[in-house]
């Protein structure tokens, strides 16, 4: 049974529509990521769930309540915001246990609870400390700790590790992944960043021009993606047109290097091929060294630039053609041309 | 007509407003679940504030304007539109003229303030606090004594441009207005320039000069389109300022006549109500397409003022500027500077001296005379502007919140109403209180509350727009994640809003405290026999030829506003000690 | 404290409009009755004195005076220490004190207006803003100083001089003029200065006075000229006056008042009585209807004109004896004043002509004035 629901919802600012008709759900304890690109509508829907925004129509539903008639303050989620929105006027802890202060919870008590978020977050140094005087890592920590404290039924999290650098990134990433376990939080996430999504998320929702596109756990939208969108934004695919005319989608490292071209090699490849799967030829235009995989830049026979990965270290010279294999079950997609 | 014209334009205010119905949140939500202590009346609290405020709004600023509108139409006991007819063709010479001085009054000033503050901005240290001290001692100006003293100075025969340049030049002419007002709007202007540039961040800069720029040509191409639309604010400011200011063509004019000065003569000279209300309502014409003007550019410039986390800093700007730009800068606030200065220590001076057939010699007697005035006055000066600074202040800074950042119906007609103080001669304002508060249950005239009022309201248009800023630079975030945590909007304000809006009290304290001490035109008719205020003790001194008690009585308004404010800002500013931690 | 004073007296305030109109009859009727009833005890006056003081005492309610100086708190303290009414007084230009009552419409935030160009009590008469003072001793009064239906009287006279600034006239080489036909000479030209009669009562007599002295013709035709030779009007009644003393002009026309001996002491001024003909104001005194303490701004005027005493106060605190002029009986005062200098004025027509000749000269005068 579904723990959120957001069911047909619509907003639009003015002329322009900013989320379509959606309709989302997701499970206790479950991560859900909504991942597009920016103006996509992800972030209203967020605001939209935490009561910033008021939907046009449409309902949610979190543990069995109606909640979209209910102000920000009412609802029984917590957002962490982007740009962090501490209060500057407060010192850390003040900040963890503002929420707490419209529970009923006395201050003392709220203290010994905040105190506890920020040991869980590793700033309980920092309690006192004005949110002016840490790092950006540290204040991501604090918004975290400061919507853990009121124990939301749904922690929303607007892009919290945009503004952080690549490794930090990661390590909240995986921090953030290890408190939900922990904790069992259910969490909503937005993000613009595909590894982000692919990391963290249970179920991931892609979203384009305020429609929601596909939803599933990563692993199905990246192999079965509903659209050439959904497709292209989750990772990349190479357009390739076989001789019958017809042309596929394949991901990168669903192309085989079987080895340099000659006319033994391609007459061998032939032969050993199974049912079912494909062999191509392409030249390489280009290599990109990535240390624990290479990049290659090809361009088949029909003039199609494709890419390539490699994990072997074999470097490939440039102008080396390559016979590359797919098999029929790894086409993402098909069409005409 | 004219009203067709004001509700036109309300009309399109609330348009646009409701466009921002997206952003915000409004009164009228469904049933809510009570958090702890958000309970039902904290929920009425906080919209009762709004609605109080917005109900002192209607009471003390919409109808005295009514009751001066309802004056307009009167004539021969009964309903007329007399004073209309040929209203237009009479004075339109005299706003013409209004416009003649405004336009170059505002620009100068403009410019002066512009480059006064990157004076201030680019220096350090002790030259910078000197430098803010004379500032904001030009933001208290004794009225008559200031325009007596730029006489002295700069007159005909005036010891500057007479005595030691050997001029003769009249200033009792349009260019007179519009050096005087420029020289006099320019210090608020270059404050307000001043908070701009202060929270401009200074990455932008490092970034310029990073990608090679010089830093002329990073003020050239980075600061000054960043500073554009806070120049234009300013512009339209002043210019609405110079169109209601009726003191400076009274003096200086000469011949020249002004709109506002022609109402003051028709108020004070042939006590012609009807006929100045009429007139009044003829200046509300291009106040009022000033005033949408001003909307839009603050609009506009919403964009340009950075949010969030700019690397903010009070110092000076990181970089040294040569050339043609730095020496205007440099010669302009020398001038300004040199002005000012000389003016006040004219003022100052004039206390100590004493002259015996023309020949002045240093003296304290001038003390003594001092006592025999009514001393009392300065006291309930400083109590009256107190209440002005703290509880105008306030209001300005809950009234532009709840039009700022909550959805309120008719969010545009208070936003309008409220400015209207801004756009109208003092007087004028002040006979509208006449009007409106003489009878009935909110009779007031004659009490120390009507003053009070209708200074906070006269000075409400100023701090509700610089509010306005602040709040368009605090992060809107902030008041989403506290409402998130399950604070309601009284909490939201009480614990999140006003805590960080220090500095903007403290600005608005400043301007409100220091326009009270000094205001004359708009209380000149509300002040009773138990009610004097400083400024009319001065007014007295005058009156009896004593200008060396008078010079000493505004010295002493200007020592006593600089203490007051400056206490003030020290003690609200201080940086917040560390606070012992609460964990090891 | 005082907040409790206040509070105090906004109830009253509130109480007597509440009362109403229904109530107000009655009220002027009993107070006809009891100016009546004092009237007849004048012969037991200490009884009466005490009356009123236990009237006051009781009422507490002080008398609001608006006028032109606040020097005249030794005068209202010496009627309060003798009849026990308190007093409070502002002082305002008579072209304030005339808006502000008109915009007060009918509820006078003042009792009594002492001070000021009988021009502007002219005009507060006809439009109904004054309360006629019957009292007995308005007979000694010189009757061309005084209303005739005793709507306003008067506490002296302000004559019109010129002030010059001596270093001016040496520095521009000119000669200090003597009277006002020296003032059309062209040598004078930009450096006299005047301020609009709208504005000021002390101008509009100069122009009222010249007019009336020299025929409307001959009048008009010198304020002509007198026009080529003055930049502008200034629309302060103080400009003439500080604007000379500051050297801007060399010319001042001014009232003749205690600030000019001030000066005169101080800067290098001269005050020139014209040679030919000094024109004049009287300073109107005056109650105004419907104010909260009407009784007690009566029993003012009665006091100040009944007691040679207060008329002496008057005329040192003014430092001028023209109060001998308004009640020429007076004792302790001699007149050091040669009246004849003062021109002829026929003070009926200053109400009367007051629009016809200020829409005039604002013809006169174009841009310089008004427009």
């Amino acid at each position: 049974m579904a723990y959120i629901e957001l069911k047909n919802l619509n907003k639009a600012f003015g002329e322009k529509v900013v989320v379509n008709d959606l309709n989302l759900s997701l499970e206790r304890g479950k991560i859900l990521c909504l991942l597009g690109p920016s103006g996509c509508g992800k972030t209203t829907t967020l605001r939209m769930i935490g009561g910033f925004l008021e939907a046009d129509s449409g309902s949610i539903c979190l543990d069995g309540e109606e909640i979209s008639a209910l102000p920000p303050e009412g609802r029984p989620v917590a957002t962490v915001f982007q740009s962090y929105a501490l209060f500057p006027n407060m010192t850390v802890i003040e900040n963890v246990m503002y929420g707490l202060k419209f529970k009923g919870i006395n201050r003392a008590k709220a203290r010994e609870i905040a105190l506890s978020k920020l040991e869980v977050t590793g700033l309980a140094d920092y309690a006192g400390a004005r949110v002016n005087e840490i790092s950006g890592g540290q204040q991501q920590r604090v918004a975290l700790a400061r919507a853990l404290a009121v124990e939301p039924k749904v922690l929303l999290l607007d892009e919290p590790l945009s503004n952080l650098d690549a490794k930090l990134r990661i390590r909240m990433r995986d921090e953030l992944k290890e408190l939900q376990k922990q904790l069992d939080m259910t969490m909503i996430f937005v993000t613009h960043d595909q590894e982000e999504a692919m990391v963290l998320a249970d179920s991931i929702a892609i979203m384009h021009d305020g429609y929601l596109i596909q939803t599933g756990p990563p692993r199905e939208v990246y192999d079965h993606p509903a659209t050439q969108f959904a497709m292209e934004f989750l990772g990349s695919a190479n357009r390739l047109t076989l001789s019958s005319g017809e042309v596929i989608y394949l991901r990168p490292e669903k192309l085989r290097i079987l080895g340099a071209y000659s006319d033994g090699a391609m007459r061998t490849a032939e032969t050993e091929k199974k049912a079912g799967t494909h062999l191509i030829c392409a030249d390489v235009v280009r290599g990109e060294y990535l240390g624990f995989y290479t990049l290659y830049f090809a361009r088949t026979d029909q003039g199609e630039e494709i890419v390539l990965r490699s994990v072997d270290g074999n470097s490939v010279p440039e102008g080396t053609k390559l016979i590359l294999a797919f098999e029929d079950a790894d086409v993402l997609m098909r069409g005409a041309q | 007509m004219i009203k067709l014209k004001r509700f036109g334009v309300m009309e399109n205010m609330s348009k646009q407003s409701r466009c921002f119905a997206g952003e915000g949140m409004d009164f009228k939500r469904g049933r809510q679940k009570n958090s702890t202590a958000d309970t039902w009346y904290y929920r009425a609290l906080d919209r009762g504030i709004f609605y109080l405020m917005a109900a002192l709004v209607l009471v003390f600023v919409l109808w005295p304007l009514l009751c001066i509108a309802g004056k307009s139409i009167q004539a021969d006991g009964g309903i007329s539109f007399r004073h209309y007819h040929s209203l237009f063709t009479d004075n339109f010479k005299l706003l013409k003229n209004s416009f003649f001085v405004a336009i170059p009054a505002a620009l100068l000033s403009t410019l002066i303030g512009v480059a006064v503050a990157f004076r201030v901005a680019l220096s350090k240290g002790r030259i910078r606090s000197v430098l803010m001290a004379i500032l904001l001692m030009t933001m208290v100006s004794p009225p008559f004594i200031s325009s007596l003293v730029y006489i002295q100075l700069f007159g005909r025969r005036g010891w500057i441009t007479h005595g030691l340049l050997g001029l003769m030049i009249s200033p009792y002419n349009q260019w007179g207005i519009i050096a005087m007002q420029s020289l006099h709007f320019a210090s608020l202007n270059a404050i307000f320039m001043i908070g701009l540039l202060n929270n401009l961040d200074h990455n932008m800069i490092y970034a310029s000069r990073d990608l090679g720029a010089s830093p002329t040509e990073t003020l050239k191409g980075v600061v000054f389109p960043l500073m554009l639309p806070g120049a234009g604010v300013c512009f339209i400011l002043s210019l609405i300022r110079s169109i209601s200011d009726f003191g400076t063509p009274i003096v200086i004019g000469g011949r020249f006549n002004t709109l506002a000065a022609a109402i003051y003569m028709k108020l004070i000279g042939y006590a012609q109500l009807e006929e100045a209300s009429a007139m009044n309502m003829l200046l509300l014409i291009p106040a009022v397409i000033v005033f949408v003007l001003f909307r839009w550019l603050m609009k506009k410039s919403d964009g340009m003022i950075s949010t969030g986390n700019a690397a903010k800093t009070s110092g000076s700007l990181p970089m040294k500027i040569r050339g043609p730009i730095s020496w205007g800068i440099n010669l302009i606030s020398f001038v300004f500077y040199g002005m000012m200065v000389m003016q006040y220590l004219c003022i100052f001076l004039t206390g100590f001296l004493k002259s015996k057939r023309g020949v002045y010699y240093f003296t304290l007697e001038n003390f003594n005379s001092l006592f025999a005035y009514n001393i009392d006055s300065l006291v309930r000066s400083v109590q009256y502007s107190l209440l002005v600074a703290v509880f105008g202040t306030l209001f300005a800074m809950l009234f532009a919140y709840y039009l700022e950042r909550r959805k309120v119906r008719f969010k545009g007609f208070y936003d309008f109403v409220s400015t209207m103080p801004y756009l109208l001669p003092g007087t004028c304002f002040g006979i509208g209180y006449i009007l409106a508060f003489n009878k009935g249950p909110l009779r007031l005239t004659g009490t120390a509350a009507i003053i009070v009022l209708n200074m906070i309201f006269k000075q409400l248009p100023t701090i509700t727009k610089l509010c306005g800023t602040s709040l368009a630079q605090m992060n809107a975030r902030m008041e989403d994640a506290a409402r998130d945590l399950g604070a309601g909007n009284f909490f939201v304000t009480k614990d999140i809003v006003l805590p960080n809006l220090t500095q903007t009290f403290v600005t608005g304290f400043i301007y409100n405290f220091t326009s009270a001490m000094t205001t004359a035109g708009a209380i000149m008719f509300l002040i009773s026999s138990r009610h004097k205020v400083a400024v009319y003790t001065l007014f007295d001194a005058i009156n009896s030829g004593e200008y060396a008690v008078a010079s000493l009585i505004s010295t002493m308004i200007i020592v006593i506003t600089l203490l007051v404010t400056g206490a003030v800002s020290a003690v609200m500013l201080r940086k917040p000690g560390n606070r012992s931690r609460t964990a090891k | 404290m005082k907040l409790k004073h206040l509070a105090a007296g906004m109830a009253a305030a509130m109480l007597l409009t509440a009362c109403g109109s229904s109530a107000q009859t009655a009220t002027t009727a009993a107070q006809a009755e009891s100016t009546e009833a004092s009237a007849e005890e004048t012969t037991a006056a200490e009884t009466a004195a005490e009356e009123t003081e236990a009237a006051a005492a009781a009422s507490g309610e002080p008398v609001k005076i608006v006028c032109t100086s606040e020097d005249y708190v030794k005068l209202f303290d010496k009627f309060t220490a003798e009849t026990g009414i308190p007093t409070e007084l502002l002082s305002m230009s008579s072209g304030e004190v005339l808006t502000k009552i008109k915009a007060e419409g009918g509820t006078p935030m003042a009792d009594l207006w002492f001070g000021g160009g009988i021009d502007a009590f002219m005009g507060a008469k006809d439009d109904g803003l004054l309360e006629q003072v019957n009292f007995d001793g308005a007979d000694a009064l010189a009757p061309e100083y005084k209303d005739e239906e005793n709507y306003w009287f008067a506490k002296g006279i302000t004559v019109v001089g010129f002030l010059v600034n001596n270093d001016i006239i040496d520095e521009a080489g000119l000669t200090v003029p003597q009277s006002w036909d020296d003032l059309t000479d062209p040598s004078y030209k930009g450096e006299i200065l005047m301020s609009n009669p709208a504005i000021s009562g002390t101008n509009y007599a100069v122009v009222n006075a010249i007019l009336q002295t020299k025929g409307d013709e001959d009048g008009w035709a010198y304020f002509e000229a007198l026009n080529q030779n003055i930049d502008y009007y200034s629309k302060r009644g103080k400009d003439p006056k500080v604007k000379t003393m500051a050297g801007e002009v060399a010319i001042g026309i001014v009232p003749m008042d205690k600030e000019v001996d001030n000066m005169h002491e101080e800067q290098n001024v001269t005050a020139v009585y014209p040679s030919d003909g000094i024109p004049y104001v009287p300073e109107g005194v005056a109650v105004f209807k419907n104010g909260s303490n009407s009784e007690g701004a009566k029993q003012f005027i009665e006091w100040f004109y009944n007691n040679d005493e207060n008329l002496q106060l008057v005329a040192e605190i003014d430092n001028k004896d023209t109060v001998k002029m308004i009640k020429p009986s007076m004792e302790g005062l001699e007149l050091t004043f040669d009246t004849s200098k003062l021109m002829k004025e026929d003070l009926s027509l200053f109400g009367a002509n007051r629009d016809d000749i200020l829409a005039k000269w604002e013809v006169l005068a174009g841009d310089k004035s008004e427009e």
